[in-house]
């Protein structure tokens, strides 16, 4: 028994240090910081009329969480964070839109036990220079991960709302 | 007859004047800044949604548990970063299949409410969550139908990091592709692979303890001690070692099994991986009557091991697959005794079963994304598959032909949406072309 105490402690000491990290990849804050650095915009607020409302469930498949949705912008890119369920559980995203296509994606925070594939830079990075196409798809086919099936549609739903809710926004 | 000339153009004038003042209206709709009414009317909304959330708060705090579809209900679902500790999900798949045969003479056309699925989970605290799946197959489950009431998943996740989660109770073995991911919407072709069903026997599962997480980006490891096989339990030599699988259900667990596995999903599309289960299948012949039988398995060891390698690469509108898969039974000569000493007991005139020795299977698959509209997607497929499930038997009996079989599988998924799937194909069986067959089905999940 005691030849295997150093290791039970060791053990223990990872395990303590493991459970108090979050799966948090990142902050939604630091995201806002990252995408801003210099100068961090005051959160907007675009309310969601009863037409966007129509148009934003028919890309989520039901109706939007938010009756109002905050975002930031500089004047030049609009910064949107979205919850949308994979299988289970919510998945928190970040996305940065400019001149109508999706500058950046980033998964925030994940809770699904599988697919956490999709944080991964190499999937992010398909959605770059994605935009809306006329039937309101994304424009850029995705490239899904095997076994993350509900994960990537709630990734490629999430893009596109984000690009519908800049349309909207930059229309005011 | 002859068309006025102007009106063709007519047409196309006053519809292009609707679709370009439809257009002008969504955009002022988006555009226009909403009317204090509007503004109203939505903060009264949300001032009702709140109301309903606070209305659930209560009841969790009142130890009513709150229960929200995995996909729907968004007016509870949290806001970014929220916790989902306390939340309670839905969702589920099923399939439903029509099979008519060439030869109808040997095999009657059949319609099947394959499976009809319910998933249920908890989540406890943010790292401790619960994870069933309930499934009825066949439709009707009674003394008189072929109905089963199964419970496929039924565990205890506990998440440390993203290298180290742990899981107890009854869970799906990670091995090939089609094992852990099911729902009819993400495989191609109506009925499940043949491979994935007889020489790794989908849907399978076992109950013990797992440890998985990702040792890289992307790599992904699952490694456990569980329930295994029961070799007294073998009748059906078609389905290679399946029907020795227990299911969980009071397991003879004398001998209990091991299992590894190491996928890697790192770049978009691609999945490459493989895995290995092992164990005894003797079970000390616990499951079998009759004296001699069950001495024959007392100390022997016949372990089983299968393992595989597969790969899947997706990649724009092309859809790749492939996977091999081996199955080893040691000491099949053993048991092949046992189980003929068994039946003999009741039965003089039984001749036993030819036991496999080993089994063996592969695939390769390619689908093309030929057509899409908006959520639909229509996909053609081909599959060809080779398996045995009796490469070599216990000595003293051979084995059935028709077991050394190759099929070919041609047809197209039509997916309505993402999560809803029509499907045809037509499968066509070298070795027993009676089973040649025009396959319909319908799947969905939530």
């Amino acid at each position: 028994m005691r030849r295997f105490t150093p290791f039970l402690l060791a053990f223990a000491v990872s395990m303590h240090a493991a459970i108090a990290e979050e799966r948090t990849y990142l902050a939604p804050a630091d995201f806002i910081a990252s995408v801003f650095p210099q100068n961090e915009p005051a959160p907007k607020v675009l309310w969601l009329t009863n037409e966007l409302r129509r148009e934003a469930a028919r890309i989520l498949g039901h109706e939007p969480q938010q009756l109002r949705q905050k975002y930031w912008s500089d004047g030049q890119r609009t910064l949107w964070i979205l919850d949308e369920v994979g299988k289970e559980d919510p998945i928190t995203a970040g996305f940065v839109v400019k001149d109508d296509r999706i500058d950046q994606a980033r998964v925030l925070i994940y809770r699904e036990s599988r697919g956490s594939e999709i944080r991964l830079p190499a999937f992010l990075a398909q959605f770059r220079g994605a935009g809306l196409a006329p039937d309101g798809t994304l424009s850029t086919p995705i490239d899904s991960i095997s076994g993350a099936t509900l994960s990537v549609n709630a990734m490629v739903r999430m893009s596109r709302l984000a690009l519908l809710y800049d349309r909207a926004a930059l229309s005011k | 007859m002859s068309l006025h000339p102007s009106r063709p153009m007519r047409s196309l004038t006053i519809a292009s004047a609707l679709l370009l003042s439809g257009a002008l209206c969504c955009f002022n709709a988006f555009a226009a800044e909403p009317t204090l009414e509007e503004k109203v009317e939505i903060l009264q909304k949300e001032l009702d949604a709140l109301k309903a959330q606070l209305a659930l708060l209560t009841a969790a705090k009142a130890g009513t548990p709150q229960a929200t579809s995995a996909s729907a209900s968004p007016a509870i679902a949290s806001a970014a970063g929220a916790s989902e500790a306390g939340s309670t999900t839905i969702g589920g798949y099923g399939e439903l299949a029509y099979n008519k045969y060439r030869n109808n003479s040997a095999h009657d056309n059949e319609a099947d409410m394959r499976r009809f699925v319910l998933f249920f989970g908890h989540r406890f605290t943010d790292n401790l969550r619960f994870v069933s799946e309930l499934e009825i197959e066949h439709a009707v489950v009674s003394n008189e139908d072929e109905g089963e009431a199964e419970i496929e998943q039924a565990y205890l996740d506990y998440r440390v990091s993203d290298t180290l989660n742990f899981k107890a109770g009854l869970f799906l073995i990670p091995l090939g592709l089609l094992n852990e991911t099911h729902e009819p919407p993400t495989y191609y072709g109506v009925e499940r692979n043949e491979v994935e069903t007889r020489i790794i026997p989908s849907t399978w599962r076992e109950g013990g303890l797992g440890v998985y997480g990702e040792v890289a980006p992307g790599l992904r490891y699952d490694v456990g001690v569980t329930t295994g096989f029961n070799a007294a339990k073998l009748d059906d030599p078609s389905t290679g070692f399946r029907s020795a699988h227990q299911e969980l259900q009071k397991s003879k667990a004398n001998d209990l099994s091991m299992y590894a596995a190491l996928n890697y999903r790192g770049i978009p599309g691609l999945h490459v991986g493989g895995g290995i289960f092992s164990g005894n299948t003797a079970q000390k012949g616990a499951s079998l009557t009759d004296p001699t039988a069950k001495l024959l398995l007392q100390g022997v060891n016949a372990r089983l091991t299968l393992w595989d390698l597969h790969a899947r690469y997706s990649s724009g509108d092309l859809d790749l697959q492939a996977l091999y898969a081996k199955g080893r039974l040691s000491n099949a000569d053993t048991i092949a005794a046992a189980i003929l000493a068994e039946q003999l007991a009741s039965d003089p005139t039984a001749t036993g079963i030819a036991v496999p020795k080993s089994i063996y299977g592969w695939y390769t698959q390619a689908a093309y994304h030929l057509w899409k509209n908006g959520d639909m997607d229509l996909a053609p497929f081909v599959r060809y598959e080779k398996f045995n499930t009796q490469q070599s038997v216990a000595t003293g009996f051979s084995a059935n032909p028709f077991n050394d079989e190759r099929v070919v599988t041609t047809g197209f998924n039509f997916r309505l949406h993402p999560q809803v799937v029509l499907k045809a194909d037509y499968q066509k069986f070298k070795a027993d072309p009676t089973l040649d067959r025009l396959n319909l089905g319908v799947g969905y999940m939530f």
